[in-house]
């Protein structure tokens, strides 16, 4: 269960890189950066410009963020090996757009990915308001518990 | 590996980067919620992540930064700055 657009909004969201594509705040549209904390109702996302960074808080209600996924995603930090690691990926945008399209459809149309080609990175777009959980269950999938 | 067990490896990664750029707090927030993560899932934190973190305070432990390392007879033992000490064995 890698990290795949369909798995994405139960997957880790804190170290992806982000973009606002729409919000009921317009200041806050093209808003770029990774993640860095989650709650609730809000992502964190730090935003580098000119070498300054910044954190600022959108609320996950009334906005869609834009997720981009690589397959090194979670190495977050500048690794040298991105190079050979992106020559690896290159077959799999094309993969994860076919699945992306299934999933478009079971998941009420929230999660859609479009799978720009190019270096391996995956853009997939989530309506704020499919995140709106406590950050630790998300992940968790109802009535699977052993104990119920 | 299920989804869980990759946030937890994602959320390690993350809480050593925040502790190597001095951001202890961060760090800290992504320890716990890795923690929590294990627990809701029935999950063993891995065992790199056991020893790299502090049982109290739940901060990234960096081995002469923020944390003590002494061999003692057959154990190891790691205090953090809060005080806390683990101890594990080693073999020779």
């Amino acid at each position: 269960m890698a990290l795949t657009p369909e798995t994405l909004p139960r997957h880790e969201l804190n170290g992806l890189p982000v973009r606002v594509v729409e919000s009921d705040d317009a200041s806050r549209v093209g808003l770029e950066g990774r993640v860095v904390i989650e709650t609730t109702n809000t992502l964190s996302i730090e935003v580098r410009d000119n070498g300054e960074s910044q954190v600022l808080m959108v609320p996950k209600s009334g906005s869609t963020f834009e997720f981009a996924i690589t397959d090194e995603a979670a190495g977050d930090e500048k690794s040298s090996g991105t190079a050979s690691k992106l020559a690896d990926t290159q077959p799999d945008p094309s993969e994860e757009s076919d699945e992306s399209d299934g999933a478009g459809g079971d998941a009420a149309g929230c999660a859609r990915a479009s799978g720009h080609a190019g270096e391996g990175v995956a853009y997939v777009t989530v309506d704020g308001s499919r995140l709106l959980s406590r950050p630790a269950r998300r992940t968790e999938t109802n009535g699977d518990s052993p104990w119920q | 590996m299920d989804i869980a067990a990759e946030r937890i490896e994602r959320l390690h990664e993350l809480a050593r980067a925040a502790a190597a750029n001095r951001n202890d707090d961060r760090a800290r927030y992504y320890v716990r919620l890795a923690r929590r993560v294990a627990e809701r899932n029935r999950l063993t934190l891995p065992r790199e992540f056991r020893r790299f973190t502090c049982d109290r305070c739940d901060a990234y432990l960096r081995p002469g930064v923020n944390a003590r390392v002494r061999l003692q007879n057959g154990h190891v033992v790691i205090t953090c700055d809060c005080g806390d000490h683990a101890r594990y064995p080693y073999e020779d």
